[in-house]
């Protein structure tokens, strides 16, 4: 069935992507494809390995954070007020410094971003702070209706990426949290 | 106040359309896509780019709260639904208008008013604009007999909440009225969670026309002329022209004078497009709907009037004056546009997203392309198969016809399976040419020839 002639050009970055997107949009629990000699292996489960492969891909949200930030600021000089885009700003920390173990916790839509659940309390979670898998880690609103984000991953919260208030895009990481 | 930054909540070739319009008129632009649709032509063209949630429209282009939240955080003052999506829906208007965003588009009240079939008929009745003769809610079948049997058969019943054809039948007796009229009510309230039906006469040759306006929202109401979108497959269109030549020159004026007294009876704001049954036989028209956005087929008016509508709508959200009479809106020439979709008519329109490997389209004389695709571009599965439209302009329709369909044949396009064999087999047809076609056309005669041909050509 191999046709390394052709299969290898065939496949690009943005299929690549494509897929992680239909994957990501599903409700899958694991996406194995081979063609050719390429081969892409896409979980939701950190540890989990392709069958027969011996070296663990990288999780798939690593490469979705990758291309979450990529918001363009303004090319004029803004003439109202305005947040400043997600990319750029002091509390996008690159992905790139991130141990392949920690595992991203990202936004499940747009909207803003409240580390307390209300103004004067104290924050959900601190950088060093061990959460459970279902402990709140904040806010995120959306026209006054606030929901609570819960983690799913049991550890120690080793990053917080967005200051509070500051508008969130849809897949942009929030947390790194190192699992237990 | 003039519009300084514009959200645009909507995706595709629309959204590009839009955003163009706005740099040229020094409008600062944020795009608002889902997770699929964050590279591409639309958002190189936006000032900036917010990710609204993932790919399924649910989620994204189909939320007003978070696409309304989006437009606020990012400082916008306006917002341009486009078109289909949540173009339509009032809970987008009311939500801008809480938030002290200008909503190019109708009043939330009016966008209301319009979207029930009913209370738009009772305000055609008001306005003086003639109707299909029909009927209020019908609650059930016995009182649909009855109104059948008043009406005279064939009848067309349809869905009170709805439009896209859903939950609509048409009975030439009453065995036909007995077979449908509960699976359509089913299908309306799946569609629309409205399971309210009404009935009409149903005209058995028709052609679809409209009348393109734009509003003051104060009574003042300007026309653009009309459009004819007979061509259709489904109740969806796929050939749209302007102007209207098969029809005489009286009642198209009494077609223009009907579309402005409704829209001023509405006291509409902004664009809109007033659709008529155009009847043959009898030579005269009934009003549809009005349709309170900016549709797919406006480039034709834009083609033949020489204006920029999307500019126009800009203009009016602004609260600028459009500097525009109706003297000064003078239609010249003829012009056609092709809906290239994604779709395989070799096999029952059957969605055909992928890669686009090859695109290169037609330059020529009055071409012009209103496209988000290039080469290289993945048509996602996930929306609307739309990739784009062809619009040509001519003196005469002869001369468009003749220029659609050399753009076709130098139009490559290699991945996906489009429309585009299907529109050229369609201008190239004797009728098409005469002009003598009707909406019914397309699906009784043409597409049964075109797959008989299909299989002839078949090795």
């Amino acid at each position: 069935m191999k046709t390394p002639d052709t299969a290898p050009q065939q496949v690009k970055p943005e299929d690549i992507e494509a897929l992680i997107e239909v994957f990501q949009a599903s409700d899958w629990d694991e996406m194995h494809l081979t063609m050719g000699e390429f081969e892409i292996f896409l979980s939701n489960d950190p540890n989990a390995a392709p069958q027969g492969a011996a070296p663990a891909p990288a999780p798939a949200p690593a490469a979705l954070a990758a291309s979450a930030a990529s918001a363009a600021a303004p090319g004029a000089a803004p003439a109202l007020a305005a947040p400043a885009p997600a990319a750029g700003g002091p509390a996008s920390a690159g992905a790139e410094d991130v141990p392949a173990h920690w595992q991203v916790v990202s936004a499940p839509n747009l909207g803003t971003f409240y580390r307390a659940p209300k103004p004067g309390a104290a924050n959900y979670c601190e950088v060093g702070q061990s959460v459970t898998a279902d402990s709140e880690l904040c806010l995120i609103e959306v026209m006054k209706l606030f929901t609570a984000l819960r983690g799913g991953i049991a550890g120690t919260v080793r990053r917080i990426c967005v200051a509070d208030g500051e508008m969130v895009e849809y897949g942009q990481p929030l947390f790194y949290i190192e699992p237990a | 106040m003039p519009v300084k930054r514009l959200f645009v909540a909507n995706r595709g070739e629309i959204a590009l359309r839009i955003l163009r319009s706005a740099r040229a008129m020094g409008i600062e632009t944020v795009l608002g896509v889902s997770a699929a649709d964050r590279e591409g032509a639309g958002p190189e063209a936006a000032d900036r780019v917010v990710v609204l949630g993932p790919a399924p429209s649910a989620k994204s282009y189909l939320d007003p709260r978070l696409i309304v939240h989006a437009a606020a955080a990012t400082g916008c003052d306006a917002l341009h639904p486009g078109y289909g999506f949540l173009s339509e829906k009032p809970e987008l208007a009311r939500l801008c208008e809480e938030e002290g965003i200008a909503f190019v588009g109708p009043r939330p009240e009016t966008i209301e008013a319009l979207g029930d079939k009913m209370s738009a008929r009772a305000m055609a009745i008001a306005a003086g604009v003639p109707i299909v003769p029909g009927t209020d809610h019908i609650a059930d079948l016995d009182s649909a007999r009855k109104a059948a049997a008043e009406l005279g058969y064939p009848v067309v019943m349809k869905a009170s909440a709805g439009g896209g054809g859903r939950g609509m039948f048409k009975a030439a007796s009453e065995a036909e009225l007995n077979a449908s009229f509960e699976s359509a009510s089913r299908a309306a309230q799946a569609a629309f969670g409205d399971s309210r039906l009404y009935m009409e006469r149903f005209v058995e040759a028709a052609r679809h026309v409209e009348v393109q306006v734009i509003g003051d929202g104060e009574g003042g109401v300007l026309h653009f002329g009309e459009r004819d979108c007979s061509v259709q497959r489904r109740y969806q269109k796929l050939i749209e022209e302007a102007p209207a030549s098969a029809m005489p020159d009286a009642l198209r004026t009494r077609l223009h004078e009907a579309a402005i007294r409704i829209c001023a009876h509405a006291r509409y704001r902004n664009a809109g497009t007033v659709e008529f049954l155009y009847d043959v036989a009898r030579q005269d028209i009934y009003f549809i709907e009005v349709n309170s956005r900016i549709q797919v087929e406006h480039p034709v008016t834009e083609e033949i009037t020489g204006i920029d509508l999307i500019a126009c709508q800009l203009k009016v959200a602004g609260g600028d004056a459009l500097g525009l009479t109706q003297a000064d809106i003078r239609p010249a020439g003829h012009a056609i546009e092709v809906r290239i979709n994604a779709e395989d008519p070799f096999a029952d329109f059957r969605p055909s997203p992928g890669r686009i490997t090859g695109w290169e389209p037609p330059r020529g004389p009055g071409v012009r392309l209103d496209s988000h695709a290039r080469a290289g571009y993945l048509v996602p599965p996930f929306y609307d198969s739309m990739i784009g439209k062809l619009i040509v302009h001519g003196h005469d329709r002869a001369q468009a016809i003749d220029r659609l369909l050399q753009a076709i044949a130098d139009f490559r396009l290699e991945g996906p399976q489009t429309t585009l064999p299907l529109a050229a087999h369609i201008l190239d047809h004797p009728d098409f040419r005469a002009n003598t076609f009707t909406t019914r056309w397309l699906e009784d005669r043409v597409l049964p020839d075109f797959a008989a041909e299909r299989r002839a050509d078949a090795p």
